[in-house]
């Protein structure tokens, strides 16, 4: 069956689970006393309007339909974020560069419009605005190239 | 106020908005502003969240100056763009592009920019001069307040963050709490104990601001663009006669007049802002008319009402913000942001301890808004070329300047990986129906809604009535008790959806 209020349930879903969690995690938190209200205080009565608001949107949900949900654009998604994952995770190991070509191409990936022709003319000037203003115009403490050929590629490397 | 004060402190103003440095940041901020605002798919926020991290570089002063010239450009931008190829540039002017379009097909396309750029001029001059009458008596008002004042006048301010966002009033509760439950992870200040932070140390000092905001509504948008297929008709883009006819002229007169009224008052509430205020002055504008049905059909009423009512709003929410330290909408959060990263804590002490920034500030608006007449009229060929520019290539590159921008912000490359979180979460509440304006505006206000309540509790010895005791408390928890109970009467819910959806 499809659910013809798919949006509102999903929504409460998330709320629901995100009020349980809140109250799970800070079931430790001290409350203090009411002169002093204590670390837990706001968590708490956070995470209960949160509950709260979940349940009713189940409720209207139920009783009242609502809209559905849509599809969801896996690719753009899964690229784009991919994208600023890769130049969280190359730029302080490989240097602008290697983060910025893996970033753009991840990206560029993420939608069938790309002419990848066009694309590269683009990259090599978003590499030279790039290294340009931040590094020579901002002077940003980044490296430009890998310091040392492979070596230590970043899947070689565990977090440290 | 003494009409001497308030000239001398104009002449303050003056002498820090007409430095050749300053002068350079508000022109930065115009041609930024005009640039976002004409391309569809990058907005004022995103464009500030992005540039949030550069501005660390500036003097306070230039660094808020272009923050807030980016905003009012924008107004001017996006409505190029919805006259010109009937797209809107900027989601405040979604409804201009009803007539707007419609005149530019009949050959009024100059007409209609014209009326659009001076109507915004108009309504930007009378708004800054709202801001400088209405300043000084609300700061000195506000410094009158005691903690539980501060902590009622948040509630209703997150509560007409509420009632005015458009779409579910539910999720909007939702989003509040969500937000400042997100602003609540790291450091507890008052007991050093932290909060949600999972034992990583990257959050003791609680998420940024910045990453959020970029993640959120930066990243989330590219996502969600880039599902879109574009398609852009240039067809229309050749504009010939800038001037308006003196009929059009005449028509305008009284909307832009209505416009500037309304938008300056829905500015100033809290939620409140651009777009909110151009659906309503368009929807007014459709009920006062004789001839309702002709809107649609190239009506220049319906381009100068809500051209000068989303310019007239952009300004005047600047006025919580600057005299309460409270930010109305997701743009002023960011004017916050800017302030936060150069130490100013933003509130009704701002006036007294730098007059310079705050007087400059809103000097600056004036000569920002000459600018863009200028920018926006004669300079409309070179705007209309920006739309050339694909949208993939420039997701790419909105793409990496969020990368490189929180990167910058500490060196920290974790910080990144944030965004990449947030950005994925953004998208999930879009596909929800969930507006994330709310949930910044719960992230910054919840912080400080504990630190009030505490201060209010330990002042009344744990008394929780001293919130219904004081009177002035009393009278922001009872307004924002009323505005809940309106909307959930029906009649005036109705009302409400109808103002959001009229002309779509």
């Amino acid at each position: 069956m499809r659910l013809k209020s798919g949006q509102d349930l999903a929504t409460g879903a998330l709320f629901v689970a995100i009020g349980v969690a809140a109250l799970w995690i800070g079931a430790d938190y001290p409350l203090g006393t009411a002169q002093r209200p204590g670390t837990g205080v706001l968590p708490r009565i956070l995470a209960w309007c949160l509950i709260g608001t979940g349940a009713l949107l189940w409720l209207k949900a139920l009783l009242r339909g609502g809209p559905r949900l849509g599809g969801w654009a896996w690719r753009p998604a899964l690229m784009v974020t991919l994208a600023v994952a890769a130049f969280a995770l190359l730029i302080d190991r490989l240097g602008l560069v290697v983060a910025m070509l893996g970033s753009m191409t991840l990206a560029a990936l993420g939608t069938p419009e790309t002419r990848w022709r066009e694309y590269a003319l683009f990259a090599v000037l978003m590499l030279i605005i790039g290294i340009g203003v931040f590094r020579y115009g901002l002077g940003m403490p980044v490296t430009v190239l890998p310091k040392q050929l492979p070596g230590n590629m970043p899947w070689e490397l565990p977090w440290k | 106020m003494e009409i001497g004060t308030l000239l001398a402190n104009l002449a303050l103003g003056v002498s820090v908005a007409v430095t050749l440095q300053n002068l350079g940041w508000c022109l930065a901020g115009a041609v930024i502003g005009t640039a976002i605002g004409v391309l569809p798919g990058v907005g004022p926020v995103a464009t500030m969240a992005l540039l949030l991290p550069v501005t660390y570089l500036l003097p306070a002063e230039g660094a808020l100056i272009m923050l807030a010239g980016i905003y009012y450009g924008a107004q001017y931008g996006g409505s190029t763009t919805a006259i010109l190829v009937n797209l809107p540039g900027e989601s405040s002017s979604v409804v201009t592009t009803l007539d707007g379009h419609q005149m530019a097909r009949q050959g009024r396309a100059g007409s209609a920019l014209a009326i659009a750029a001076l109507g915004s001029f108009f309504a930007g001059c009378i708004a800054t001069l709202a801001i400088v009458v209405a300043a000084p008596p609300l700061s000195r008002l506000a410094q009158q307040f005691r903690p539980e004042d501060y902590f009622s006048l948040m509630v209703l301010g997150l509560v007409f963050a509420i009632v005015l966002a458009s779409g579910s009033v539910l999720k909007a509760f939702g989003m509040v709490f969500l937000g400042m439950l997100l602003g609540l992870v790291g450091t507890d200040v008052n007991t050093g104990n932290t909060r949600f932070t999972f034992g990583i140390s990257d959050l003791f000092d609680g998420i940024g601001f910045v990453p959020l905001a970029m993640g959120v509504f930066g990243i989330a948008e590219i996502i969600a663009n880039l599902t879109n297929r574009e398609r852009r008709d240039l067809a229309t883009s050749r504009v010939s006669g800038l001037l308006p006819t003196r009929e059009d002229i005449r028509r305008s007169v009284a909307p832009v007049l209505r416009g500037t009224f309304l938008g300056g008052l829905l500015g100033i509430l809290p939620g409140g802002g651009a777009i909110l205020a151009s659906f309503s002055a368009y929807t007014l504008e459709k009920r006062l008319s004789p001839t309702p049905e002709k809107f649609g059909t190239g009506m220049i009423e319906g381009v100068a009402a809500p051209e000068s009512a989303n310019n007239a709003a952009a300004q005047t929410s600047f006025i919580p913000m600057l005299t309460l330290g409270i930010p109305s909408n997701a743009v002023m959060a960011m004017m916050i942001g800017g302030m936060m990263i150069h130490g100013i804590i933003p509130g009704p002490q701002v006036m007294e301890q730098r007059p310079g920034l705050f007087w400059g500030m809103i000097v600056s608006m004036w000569i920002g808004n000459l600018m863009l007449v200028v920018l926006n009229l004669p300079l409309i060929g070179l705007w209309v070329r920006l739309l050339l520019v694909p949208y993939r290539l420039l997701a790419i590159a909105i793409l990496f300047f969020c990368c490189i921008g929180v990167y910058s912000l500490n060196n920290s490359a974790n910080e990144v990986l944030i965004i990449a979180a947030f950005g994925l979460f953004g998208y999930l509440l879009m596909k929800l129906g969930c507006e994330p304006a709310p949930l910044l505006l719960g992230f910054l206000l919840g912080p400080m809604m504990e630190v009030y309540l505490r201060r209010a509790m330990l002042l009344s010895r744990g008394d929780p009535l001293v919130f219904v005791q004081r009177p002035l408390s009393l009278a922001f928890l009872l307004l924002a008790a009323v505005l809940l109970l309106f909307v959930v009467v029906p009649t005036v819910r109705k009302a409400r959806e109808r103002a959001f959806r009229d002309g779509n």
